[in-house]
């Protein structure tokens, strides 16, 4: 355990045993994470406790059960667990449950969706384990639940207390996240942060087809990782009405997850550049601390909070090596040796959130509450050198024209203008709340929020050794294949005082205030209508609008005896503007800002096209719908139903034009007796998102003024380079499950059926707008990719025999199959290399088949 | 006075009388058949059956109270719940307590499951020092009118669908225990302002959940019970792993109200998706302006057609934004896929991303453009 785990740890026992009295509540649903204790295998993580049902249902004053205020029926309770006294001279009873079995796993062994995330494996499995004791005198009481499919999925969770009183609880669990199982990465040393060729391979010296060979032995390999979390807490009454948590949670993350690595580009070079899809390190630990204390009274309700979230990486980069050689694009001798790419991984970080809650009860039924927080995240790692080349970079052409540079001048940290990041961010929030009820039909609130995200962080991109500013692009690839674009600006070398290059950081932030005023009122017994109105004022820092402004209008209607049915209905209209829209707010983070800096004769290339609406920023109108039913139909049936749409239009030739949303689900469930259940459930959902973007004239790029005008229709942006492109997707859901208790055996049976489909269509003004502009351009763009789909059907079917009262046996099996197609992965079947690029994954399956079969013991402890 | 243990000793035997049947199955259907068929109750049969109540409702004698007198010899501690108070039920102000043994006496099934639960197990513990006040009347109000006229609407606080006691009122007396803390912000919060009631998503009536008595076996069932749409998102492709039962939706939401109109547990969407997904947070060098302002500029967490989440497929994604000169703003086309005409590494594979790597933020000197 790390030093900082074991005081944080420590802390929070020692402030945890200080509060130790009695506790009217848990603050389970106040904090992140952890409510959920389950697997694959039963993601209940309990479901052996709840059968069998009581054949007496619930009362013997009504058949059937009753119903929850919207309508949805109330479960048959489960026959009461044998309690058995713990001994003779003691108030404590307990009850328990072992299930304990075999499974076997059939079919595809690389079922990637089947395996997402449980790591089924043929072998002995523990369903579930739960112990719980009690003392009915006392209100004490001890519980203990756990499960293991396997070492890397598994949970375990003890809590004990008194209720009213205290509780402490005590919980591991492994969860694994499969991410591919269908990877050939080309290096070794998958998992470490050092990826090397394999031989005989060299980097920087290897052709084409000398990897596609050596990657064709590569192993195929499983991408993935497991978090291992591992926590305690407790809540209990400090004193009087004051109430106080703690609690302490670790998570370990390890594995290895697909990344990239960038050499410069391949599509414009042939047989140049490098696109390499590496594998990098996951070695993550963090460490989470919450505290609270709350007094709870009749008029004034207190909370304070303190979150810390410790997050450290022990793998703070990844070096690959590159196969290809890199040629300059001049043709002049290549002067560099570039065959190394670095990644900076994700820095370790320190987070403490504090926030205090206030409410108040006010005369004439009303309620004023506040929550102020303070937060900030903060991060001083060392900082990387700027590349890791060695020897030179660039390219020389001709003297004078010498565009190469000294790698030891930025392979090392003191070519920084600092040697930490010192990045932080610090927030702020105030959120008021007044809450009216004058009379029993109607209520008003009123709402004022203000939150503040301020970045601290200041980076200037100087390197103290040269005295130039800027970066070394791509590790120093960039720069060694197009000449001057190394990412070096020099105000004293006429070849780089006119690199417009990035020099510092931009300090992204925002300060948001929101108003709302809604009221709403009971029109007639069980009817409600409300109205809401919402002013959000955004000003984003160092973006191209410094004031958004988002006004909304919600309407709902509420009917709870519409027949007996429950009707909730909304309708919102949403506005958003804002100030004048500036295309490129960033010059003052570009070289361009410094002093000495010389325009080019040609002018700066325009930042982008001065019609582009980012959707964030952009004007927009939305329109959402939405309506739930409920509708009791008889005593043992339930209809429900959902209708949704959405529409948005943004106001904008380039960029975001357009989203829609219409979906609908319909669920029929049937419970006639406490021994039947069974549901239905049918839904689809439809989506289309609409984009626009034009293509720049690249052959001014450099080479005429007409690259400085960022008008849609200029020289740089032509009409005829425009396009357009929608997503439109399709997604269906079918399930049913049926359940039967015959006595001694129940009988399960269940499927699910999940469908997407996605097409992503084009069409554009002329070929100039194609990435590829080669012969039969037209031809070999179509209009659309092929599509996308997703399809799994699964059946599960499960046999319980009761054989006594202690023990039973459950028999299950499922059978899962589905087909899978992605056009990001076309060809990769039958091979991963591509000139200059190399792939490792091959996507999931195109079609895959799984089974699981097990029988598990059941013993009533 | 001691109402309690009686009835948890008939509780106790029931559960096992009902084990043994359950374990017969032909008898426990002649079990279950027995009060189905017998004829409806008339209100003299109920009066006729109702055993005097054990607190001198209606007499004007108030409750009963626990003394020394009454328990010599007992020095233990009350539990907290020995305080609870009876609501008054706006629909019967004038109803007087009773005492759980009158309720038991028609209720006696429901007694049996209640017992079972954790909510009635907190309130039974140490109640036999008590009184029976801490019951069945602490939620569902005084029960004289009910037990003299059960039929009548109203006549008792009722969490049910046919209730008279709108939910508001339903929810008033759960948080006569359970207000602040996790619900502090229930007032106006939109589940406040849709009408539901505490008992749309708990049964503290029966143990359907082991934990948080809910109305379901899981909260995540709870909740596809209205928001079915956003439960059929985890089917997709790319889901966080709620299907599989290591996560709920209370893991990121707090359905008692919040702050937030998602109802998140952090004062933003980033700082819960942070929470778990901490080496996203940094702050690093260089930052993603939308990653930085919204994950869900970029990723549906409740499920997605495409990897890792992403609400659309790259590149389109990216091009929604990077119109910028030079390779961003080509239209891809199937020319580019490794099948295509002319593979192009902007479309194949993780496209952008193989590139743009770390586009969550990068921490290197050299990362403006997030290539390293």
């Amino acid at each position: 355990m790390h030093a900082l785990e074991a005081k944080v740890l420590i802390f929070g026992i020692g402030v945890a045993c200080a509060s130790c009295a009695f506790a009217g509540d848990t603050s389970g649903t106040m904090r992140v994470g952890d409510m959920q204790f389950g697997n694959a295998l039963d993601p209940r993580g309990w479901t052996p406790m709840l059968y069998p049902a009581d054949p007496d249902g619930m009362s013997y004053l009504h058949a059937g059960m009753l119903r929850t205020p919207t309508g949805l029926p109330y479960r048959f309770p489960p026959a009461a667990a044998d309690v058995k006294p713990l001994g003779k001279a003691t108030d404590w009873t307990y009850s328990g449950v072992v299930e304990l079995g075999f499974i076997h796993v059939g079919g595809g062994r690389n079922a990637e969706f089947f395996r997402q995330y449980a790591d089924w494996k043929s072998g002995f499995a523990l369903g579930l384990l739960a112990l719980d004791f009690q003392n009915a005198k006392t209100g004490q009481y001890v519980e203990l639940r756990g499960s293991r499919l396997s070492g890397d999925d598994q949970f375990y969770r003890l809590r004990a207390g008194q209720y009213g009183r205290y509780r402490v609880e005590a919980f591991y669990r492994d969860m694994p996240h499969t991410v591919s199982t269908n990877a050939y990465p080309l290096w070794n040393g998958v998992g470490t942060s050092d990826l090397t060729l394999p031989s005989p391979l060299i980097a920087g010296a290897s052709t084409p087809g000398q990897v596609a060979a050596a990657h064709a032995g590569s192993s195929r390999r499983t991408i993935g990782l497991t978090r291992t979390r591992e926590g305690i807490g407790i809540e209990g009454t400090v004193w009087r009405n004051w109430i106080g948590s703690a609690s302490v949670t670790n998570e370990k993350r390890s594995g290895t997850r697909l990344w990239g690595g960038s050499m410069f580009f391949n599509y414009p070079f042939p047989d140049n550049g490098g696109v390499l899809e590496t594998v990098r390190p996951i070695d993550f630990r963090t460490t989470d601390v919450n505290l609270s204390v709350r007094n709870v009274g009749r008029i004034w309700r207190f909370m304070a909070t303190y979150t810390g979230s410790f997050f450290r990486n022990n793998q703070d980069h990844l070096n690959f090596e590159s196969p290809f050689r890199l040629y300059n694009v001049v043709g002049t001798p290549q002067v560099a040796d570039i065959k190394y790419g670095q990644f900076s991984l994700e820095p370790d970080n320190d987070y403490h959130n504090v926030r205090l809650d206030l409410s108040r009860e006010l005369k004439g039924n009303g309620q004023f509450t506040v929550a102020a927080a303070y937060g900030t995240m903060r991060q001083n790692d060392a900082l990387l050198p700027p590349t890791t080349c060695t020897g030179t970079g660039g390219i020389f052409i001709a003297p004078p024209v010498n565009y190469t540079f000294n790698c030891a001048d930025w392979n090392t940290t003191n070519a920084l203008s600092q040697k930490n990041a010192n990045a932080r961010i610090d927030t702020g929030l105030i959120d008021t709340r007044l809450t009216f009820r004058p009379t029993p039909t109607f209520g008003w609130h009123a709402n004022l929020r203000w939150y503040r995200e301020d970045n601290k962080t200041r980076y200037l991109a100087y390197n103290p050794i040269t005295g130039q500013y800027g970066y070394i692009s791509e590790n120093g690839s960039q720069g060694s294949i197009v000449p001057g674009e190394s990412g070096i600006f020099d105000p004293r070398n006429p070849l780089l005082h006119s690199a417009n290059v990035t020099v510092r950081n931009v300090p992204y932030g925002y300060t948001d205030t929101l108003f709302e005023l809604g009221g709403d009122w009971e029109v007639a017994p069980k009817q409600s209508l409300s109205a809401t109105y919402t002013f959000d004022h955004n000003q984003p820092k160092y973006r191209e609008r410094k004031r958004v402004d988002d006004q909304r209008i919600k309407l709902a209607w509420v009917a709870r005896s519409v027949g007996g049915a429950t009707i909730r209905a909304s309708y919102e209209y949403a506005s958003r503007t804002g100030d004048h829209y500036n295309y490129d707010p960033y010059k003052q983070f570009f070289s361009e800002s410094l002093a000495g800096f010389v325009d080019p004769v040609t002018g700066i290339a325009a930042h982008t096209v001065d019609d582009m609406r980012k959707y964030d920023l952009s004007d927009r109108t939305e329109n959402k719908a939405r309506l739930i039913l409920t509708y009791p139909w008889g005593d043992s049936t339930t209809l429900s139903a959902t209708f949704y749409g959405s529409r948005d239009r943004y106001d904008t030739q380039i960029g975001r034009q357009n989203t829609s949303t219409t979906g609908a689900t319909l669920q029929w469930d049937w419970q006639p007796t406490p021994a039947t259940t069974m549901n239905v459930y049918l839904g689809a959902e439809g989506t289309r998102l609409g984009i626009s973007n034009v293509a720049d004239n690249e052959s001014l790029i450099g080479s005429n003024i007409g690259q400085t005008n960022p008008s849609l229709g200029g020289p740089l942006y032509p009409y005829a380079n425009q396009w357009w492109e929608f997503d439109r997707e399709r997604n269906s859901n079918a399930g049913l499950s049926f359940s039967h208790d015959f006595g001694r055996v129940r009988a399960d049976v269940s499927y699910n059926y999940s469908g997407s489909f996605g097409h992503v269509g084009y069409n554009y003004a002329s070929l100039a707008a194609l990435a590829y502009h080669g012969p039969n351009a037209a031809a070999a763009a179509g209009d659309s990719f092929p599509d996308n789909s997703y399809r799994s059907n699964s059946v599960d079917l499960g046999l319980s025999f009761r054989f006594t009262n202690q023990l039973g046996m459950r028999l299950f099996g499922r059978y899962e199959t589905g087909s899978f197609t992605d056009f990001h992965y076309a060809g990769f079947d039958n091979t991963l290399d591509y000139d200059h690029r190399v792939y490792t994954d091959k996507g999931p399956q195109r079609h895959y088949s799984a089974s699981l079969v097990g029988a598990m013991l059941n013993v009533k402890l | 006075m001691r109402v309690f243990p009686l009835s948890l000793a008939a509780c106790v035997l029931m559960a096992a009388t009902l084990a043994a049947v359950v374990a017969w199955p032909g008898q426990a259907g002649a079990q279950q058949a027995a009060p189905a068929s017998s004829a409806p109750l008339t209100q003299q049969d109920i009066a006729r059956m109702l055993p005097a109540t054990d607190m001198g409702a209606g007499h004007g004698h108030g409750m009963a109270t626990y003394t020394a007198a009454t328990h010599p010899g007992d020095t233990s501690t009350a539990t907290s719940f020995d305080a609870a108070s009876i609501p008054t039920n706006p629909l019967m102000p004038k109803a007087d307590p009773i005492g759980s043994k009158t309720c038991i006496a028609c209720h006696t099934q429901e007694n049996i499951q209640a017992s079972h639960s954790l909510h009635v197990a907190s309130f039974r513990a140490g109640s036999e020092r008590s009184g029976p006040q801490a019951a069945c009347e602490t939620c569902h109000g005084p029960g004289s009118e009910h037990a003299k006229n059960p039929t009548a609407p109203g006549s008792i606080i009722a969490f049910t669908h046919d209730s008279k006691t709108p939910p508001a009122e339903q929810a008033k007396v759960c948080l006569g225990c359970h207000a602040g803390g996790a619900r502090q912000h229930w007032t106006g919060s939109i589940h406040e302002l849709r009408d539901l009631s505490c008992t749309d998503c708990h049964n503290p009536m029966a143990r359907v959940s082991p934990e948080g008595v809910l109305a379901k076996p899981s909260i995540n069932e709870v909740c596809a019970g209205c928001h079915q749409d956003i439960r059929a998102k985890f089917n997709r492709r790319s889901h966080m792993p709620l299907p599989e039962g290591q996560l709920a939706c209370t893991d990121c939401h707090n359905p008692h109200g919040t702050i937030t109109k998602p109802l998140l547990k952090t004062d933003t969407v980033n700082e819960t998706c942070y929470t778990c997904h901490a080496e996203k947070r940094g702050p690093f060098l260089f930052e993603h302006a939308p990653v930085r302002q919204n994950c869900l500029n970029c990723h549906d967490p409740h499920g997605s057609n495409q990897q890792t989440l992403l609400v659309a497929p790259i590149p389109m994604l990216c091009q929604q934004c990077h119109t910028m000169t030079r390779h961003p703003n080509d239209l891809q086309t199937a020319a580019g896929m490794g099948t295509g005409a002319s593979p192009d590494e902007r479309v194949m594979g993780r496209a952008c991303l193989s590139c743009h790597t770390n586009i969550h933020g990068s921490n290197n000197p050299s990362g403006s453009k997030f290539h390293k």
